[in-house]
């Protein structure tokens, strides 16, 4: 249950995103941003707001807040008041509710750990490019995030068993004719017992970047899974139709080749995250003093779990296992580590690759698509060892 | 609890502000400068433009998605915007840099 302190810590956390305007900057310029709790940030856009977390900052199993990255379509609430905010659940239930952020406070909480990850991230590396945010590494990360199963809501709705998907939306603020953000997942997944509508996150109260007062949690899956500012659950007898659905968030049904064009009806929902692993550090283009080094990184797989990471330092023609991390949970990504010595000074190429436990391995170029989704090429950084 | 009221009224005040952001990169000096800022600007600010890498081709698709979804663009400018995109953030330039956000200053 959230008690009122944790409410008034929750609350202040969402006003410490209002930042200060501030002039336009020349053409090209880069002067860094202020945006209150969210330092050291790559900055994808700043409206709507996109930030992705530099890899370096990938070394904990669980993601400070502060460091966590940030996806938003569209604008993010501009009033946003915990007492008014309601939580409604209609569609083909037998007993529609309207939920207040203290009535879902008293049901059961439930925690989950996941690694949330834009289905764009890795974008910027697909060639030909493709257009969207250019997200590059970041747009990962773990959190722990806790409040009622999305089931538990379901059922007391009394959800009919004509309800084939569940429909999700959230407060965004729309601009001009855009399509509002509005998704749906199968009953299977919101029958889950790790989906959650999700209050807090690391042990507080969502922020307003991660969607107070309420998201949805759908883990191992896509981010845009999980809607941010939640205020309507509507189950369904199909999938919801909405650009965000198709043609949004579609993966071809089969290998296209890079730049080819895919008709909509020969793709599927992007659903559950690929397998992946992310070298955290030594980071690109760093320069070594020492030859003696720990190569560190994490590596997830959604739905399933890592079965072993690999490293090469030869240009993928040996691979030689990753010792993985102690800590692990089920949508957790895995911290792992390679002791490595360079054999001598000079430029070096490390490379990382997963494999998890239903046989899956990052593949060794791109897999292409037209809009740059789940891209899980084996990691790459180029260091400088140091005479 | 007279205080913890008076801080939840000032909290429910403050969220009621609307949320202001500070703005990116400015887009390339030009004749469509202007136009493209006030198209565009309802939405997002430049910083999302000036790093995409397109062809014209898929230039004229996200040109032609953002008029089907409100921005506002005279149709005697659209084969300019096409143009002027092509021309500045073609698929062979450089990769554009993203600035980092500030990080807190030390005391």
């Amino acid at each position: 249950m959230i008690s009122r302190r944790e409410f008034v810590t929750g609350a202040s956390a969402a006003i410490g995103v209002v930042g200060v305007a501030r002039p336009l900057l020349s053409w090209g310029a880069a002067e860094a941003p202020a945006i209150p709790g969210k330092h050291g940030m790559i900055v994808r856009s700043l409206r709507f707001l996109d930030l992705e977390m530099p890899i370096e900052y990938g070394n904990s199993l669980i993601t400070p807040v502060e460091h966590f990255f940030v996806r938003n379509h569209m604008h993010e609430p501009s009033t946003l008041d915990p007492g008014e905010w309601r939580l409604s659940v209609a569609g083909e239930v037998k007993t529609p509710l309207t939920l207040t952020l203290a009535g879902l406070a008293k049901m059961e909480q439930h925690t989950v750990i996941d690694t949330l990850e834009c289905a764009g991230n890795g974008r910027a590396f697909a060639v030909p490019h493709v257009p969207g945010v250019q997200w590059e590494k970041g747009a990962v990360g773990t959190a722990r995030f806790s409040g009622p199963r999305l089931r538990d809501v379901l059922e007391r709705a009394e959800a009919r068993p004509t309800g084939k998907h569940v429909m999700f939306r959230g407060l965004d603020e729309v601009p001009g004719k855009v399509p509002a953000f509005i998704r749906s997942i199968p009953i299977e997944k919101a029958s889950d017992g790790d989906t959650l509508v999700a209050l807090r996150m690391n042990g507080a109260a969502l922020t307003r970047h991660h969607g107070f007062p309420a998201r949805a949690l759908v883990p191992g899956w896509i981010g845009a899974a999980s809607c941010k500012w939640l205020t309507e659950i509507k189950v369904l007898d199909k999938e919801f139709d909405g650009n965000f659905m198709s043609p949004g968030y579609r993966m071809p049904n089969l290998p296209v080749k890079p730049g080819e064009a895919v008709r909509v009806e020969d793709t599927h929902p992007a659903t559950a995250l690929n397998v992946k692993s992310l070298i955290t550090s030594p980071g690109n283009g760093a320069s070594v003093k020492s030859r003696a080094m720990l190569v560190r990184g994490v590596a997830w797989a959604g739905e399933a779990d890592i079965a072993k990471v690999e490293v090469s330092t030869d240009s993928g023609a040996t691979w030689q296992p990753a010792q993985l991390g102690k800590e692990q949970s089920h949508y957790a990504w895995r911290l792992w580590s390679y002791p490595w010595n360079a054999p001598k000074p000079g430029a070096h190429t490390i490379m990382s690759r997963a494999t998890d436990t239903q046989g899956r391995i990052q593949p060794d170029l791109v897999e292409w698509n037209p809009s740059g989704y789940l891209i899980n090429v084996v990691d790459r950084v180029q260091i400088h060892v140091q005479a | 609890m007279c205080r913890l009221n008076v801080s939840l009224a000032i909290i429910l005040w403050l969220t009621c502000v609307p949320v202001l952001l500070p703005q990116s990169v400015d887009l390339p000096p030009g004749p469509l400068q202007a136009k493209m800022k006030t198209a565009c600007s309802e939405c997002h600010e430049s910083g999302i433009i000036v790093q995409q890498r397109l062809g014209r081709a898929a230039w004229t698709k996200e040109v032609d998605k953002m008029i089907k979804w409100g921005a506002v663009v005279d149709p005697g400018d659209r084969n300019a915007f096409i143009e002027y995109l092509s021309e500045n953030f073609p698929a062979d330039r450089e990769p554009y840099v993203a600035p980092r956000t500030a990080r807190p200053k030390k005391k």
